[in-house]
């Protein structure tokens, strides 16, 4: 649809100027029929060609320049058409002959042509930033810009005196004029050109000018459009003078430009670096390549030639150069050598950015000059978050007294941004390490549960019974059963000291090597014994494993154990109303490296009579805390044992869970805690 | 929990440090530190002082652990006194005063070395 009333709005115009052509009437002193009808004629064609000026793609108003520059080039081709022509036009319509018609007519048309490419690309100017008022004065402008020129054809046609129509004129020329100067104060476009664009177009408008006044008086004096057409010479005329004032006013204000122009440059510059900063924080999450933005976008906004950032670590108490422009790597090694250790103790009561015109005068910059000579002026920015200096950003010049108050400005709005930028980089790269961190104690976990049991022994006229319950992801704790024939059972608990994944490597090496033990050994104080002078070279000297290895005899109904620093067995008898505490002598594996755990070691035997039960147990169950921090305690174990002992392994269990659940009030708040119940039977069956 | 007091008194011959509050896997490191120190000044004389201590788990125990081959090559030596009866329990169950003399009074300690 579109596409057909450009269509239309093209070959109307043409249409009737192509008639107009044909009429060819000259001017004359005389009214005559066909003059006016031809006149009327090119009004209506030009009236009919407006819409194109709205319609034209010849100049985008995203590329100002590209439209100039066509503009540029259209002026001085018919300056120079002009000027080489001039001669040659007939002076007037009487020597008019075939040729010299023709010539006209193309001459007229290419002014029109010329006429309308201006106007168009001064419209596409007027409308850039455009407001509600940019469209009705614009058109307002084309509409007294017609009317004018039609006004031609009543100066020598109708009978009205000289007078009355010379003021008319006057009086529309002056709102024309008013008009254009109204128009070309519409050159917001020059705010958006940088300073070369600004200056290139100065002095290139400044070149044009004289061409322009010329050309407008050539064509007012010698164009032989009158000759063709009154209505079309105007029009062509007043544009022109439009295309003149509009670029007098063009100059003026890029005239008035020209002194802010590098401070415009240097906004720009600045508000485009705070948001490819805030972009980046929304965006770059690595803080390796942020650092490295940051430091060029500080950079960019003070114009330095040297920018640097260097960030604390926790470690060496000593700042780290993350990041750095234009340093050579000589000055990075220097500056390891000659640390500016004086400065920095000075900059860390600093929250302001810090600013040195002379660095080769300040007593505190003047640390820098050891490894970088070259520095006349410094600003130093502390990236100040929560409570503490995390680091310091650095943009030198070379030159002295090369920054101004509008840099401090721009870099502590600049540095409250880095902040955030880090912090947010920082807090992500913890979170990673943090769920890394988590999948690794999940595995760890995995691999200790793996260690654990997986049934019940079932052997004849004993029942056993375990259960291993770790609070956090990796517990201590561990328990074992070991068949070492048909009739005797090894029976494992213990404890490491400390949690997470170390505890289940030391776990999985004990076990490991018990089992190799056990086959060949009987004696669970010699299997101890070998397991501590095994186990010492390999474990960290801070750690150590509580542990109990008992065998169970299934036929002769003992148990033999020793206890290496772990809980005491208690046993419980039907017939007696305590719990007998078995505590044989023994220290924890891994504290020495043999003598003394080999002399304390001691083994006992008991054996276990119809109905008697033995509990091992691990600290978790004693040291499991109440809300006022009080502590369950042996007593209570025992004291719960006693209550449940009657019943069976699964039930004494169960109960003496329920038991410290019920002191503790919140079953997430003990600690590894682990049970082995062996109940000999009532009665024996063979 | 509640917090972990170290303090520390230096004689002639041997210095004491009085713990008091919780030893666990997150205050040990302020006793690790405290050791350190004096092996650094070598100090090699070290009585602990328990009297103020109200829990100790076995991250706290390996404290002891982890410096006491050092103390005793350079022929020094960690004594312990003044141990509530809940605390030593938790020592003598893991067999340390087979490995560390542990007594009631500070006097008695410094006769020791």
């Amino acid at each position: 649809m579109k596409r057909n009333i450009s269509t239309w709005s093209l070959l109307l115009p043409l249409a009737l100027f192509v008639i107009a052509v044909l009429l060819k009437s000259p001017v004359s002193s005389q009214p005559d029929q066909i003059y006016i009808l031809k006149e009327i004629l090119i009004f209506g064609a030009i009236l009919l060609s407006i819409p194109l000026i709205f319609h034209q793609k010849w100049a985008s108003d995203r590329n100002v320049l590209r439209g100039l520059r066509q503009l540029f080039f259209f002026i001085f081709l018919t300056y120079f058409l002009l000027l080489f022509f001039r001669q040659s036009w007939p002076r007037s319509a009487l020597t008019f002959n075939e040729p010299d018609y023709l010539a006209l007519v193309l001459w007229s048309v290419y002014s029109f042509v010329f006429a309308m490419i201006c106007i168009g690309i001064l419209r596409n100017l007027i409308f850039i930033k455009r407001k509600r008022s940019t469209l009705r004065n614009f058109s307002v402008l084309l509409f007294f810009l017609v009317f004018y020129a039609l006004l031609g054809v009543l100066n020598n046609q109708l009978d009205i005196p000289k007078e009355v129509v010379d003021s008319i004129h006057y009086f529309i020329l002056f709102i024309l004029l008013n008009l254009m100067v109204i128009n070309s104060l519409r050159i917001s476009w020059i705010n958006y050109l940088n300073k070369k664009q600004k200056i290139t177009l100065f002095w290139s408008g400044l070149f044009l000018i004289p061409f322009l006044i010329h050309l407008t008086v050539l064509y007012y004096q010698s164009s032989p459009i009158i000759h063709f057409s009154v209505v079309l010479d105007r029009f062509v005329n007043q544009s022109i003078l439009l295309l003149t004032v509009y670029t007098s006013f063009a100059l003026i204000g890029l005239l008035a430009h020209l002194p802010t122009a590098q401070l415009f440059d240097r906004k720009i510059r600045q508000i485009e670096s705070m948001h490819n900063l805030s972009r980046a924080i929304s965006t770059e999450f690595d803080l390796n390549k942020l650092v490295v933005l940051i430091v060029k976008l500080v950079s960019d906004v003070t114009e330095s030639d040297f920018a640097w950032l260097e960030l604390s670590d926790e470690k060496n108490r000593k700042l780290v150069l993350v990041s750095s422009r234009n340093l050579k790597e000589k000055e990075k090694r220097n500056r390891e050598v000659f640390y500016h250790q004086q400065l920095i103790e000075f900059l860390s009561d600093q929250n302001e950015p810090y600013l040195v015109n002379q660095v080769s005068k300040d007593e505190h910059a003047k640390f820098l000059l050891a490894w970088k000579k070259d520095i006349g002026s410094v600003l130093i920015v502390p990236l100040y978050s929560v409570e503490k200096t995390v680091g310091f950003l650095y943009a030198a010049k070379r030159q002295e007294f090369a920054f101004e108050q509008d840099d401090i400005d721009m870099m502590r709005a600049f540095s409250e941004q880095v902040i955030v930028a880090l912090e947010n980089a920082r807090l992500i790269k913890e979170s990673i390490e943090k769920e890394r961190l988590q999948q690794e104690l999940l595995v760890a976990r995995d691999a200790q549960m793996k260690l654990l049991p997986k049934s019940m022994p079932k052997l004849q006229n004993i029942q056993i019974d375990a259960i291993c319950r770790t609070a956090n992801e990796v517990g201590g704790d561990y328990y074992d059963f070991l068949s070492l024939d048909d009739h005797q059972l090894g029976v494992v608990i213990g404890d490491v000291s400390g949690k997470g994944p170390s505890a289940a490597f030391y776990m999985a090496e004990v076990k490991g090597i018990i089992n190799a033990l056990a086959k060949t050994q009987t004696s669970p104080a010699k299997i101890l014994c070998q397991v501590n002078r095994t186990l010492y070279p390999n474990i960290e000297r801070n750690q150590f494993i509580s542990m109990i290895y008992g065998v169970l005899d299934v036929r002769e109904r003992t148990f033999t154990f020793a206890r290496a620093g772990h809980c005491p067995v208690y046993l419980a008898s039907p017939l007696s109303n305590k719990v007998d505490i078995l505590e044989p002598r023994g220290i924890s594996l891994g504290l020495n490296s043999g003598p003394i755990f080999d002399k304390t070691i001691e083994e006992r035997k008991i054996s276990l009579n119809a109905g008697e039960t033995l509990l091992l147990y691990t600290d978790g169950a004693i040291e499991a805390r109440n809300k006022n921090g009080k502590e369950f305690g042996e007593e209570r174990l025992i004291e719960g044992f006693l209550q449940y002992k009657e019943h069976s392994v699964s039930e004494i269990k169960l109960n003496l869970l329920n038991y410290i659940y019920k002191f503790v009030e919140d079953e997430k708040s003990f600690d590894d805690l682990t049970f082995i119940l062996i109940q000999a039977a009532q009665k024996f069956t063979v | 929990m509640a917090n972990f007091q170290v303090k520390r008194d230096d004689s002639d011959h041997y210095s004491v440090l009085r713990i008091g509050g919780f030893l666990d896997a997150h205050t040990a490191p302020q006793l690790e530190e405290a050791i350190q120190k004096l092996i650094d000044e070598e100090r090699y004389n070290i009585i602990i002082d328990f009297k103020e201590l109200n829990y100790i788990s076995s991250a706290g125990l390996g404290v002891f652990m982890g410096f006491i081959e050092n103390i005793r090559n350079n022929s020094g030596d960690i004594k312990m006194c003044g141990m509530n009866p809940k605390i030593y329990r938790v020592f003598d169950l893991l067999g340390f005063p087979s490995l560390y003399d542990i007594v009631n009074e500070e006097k008695e300690a410094v006769e020791k070395f």
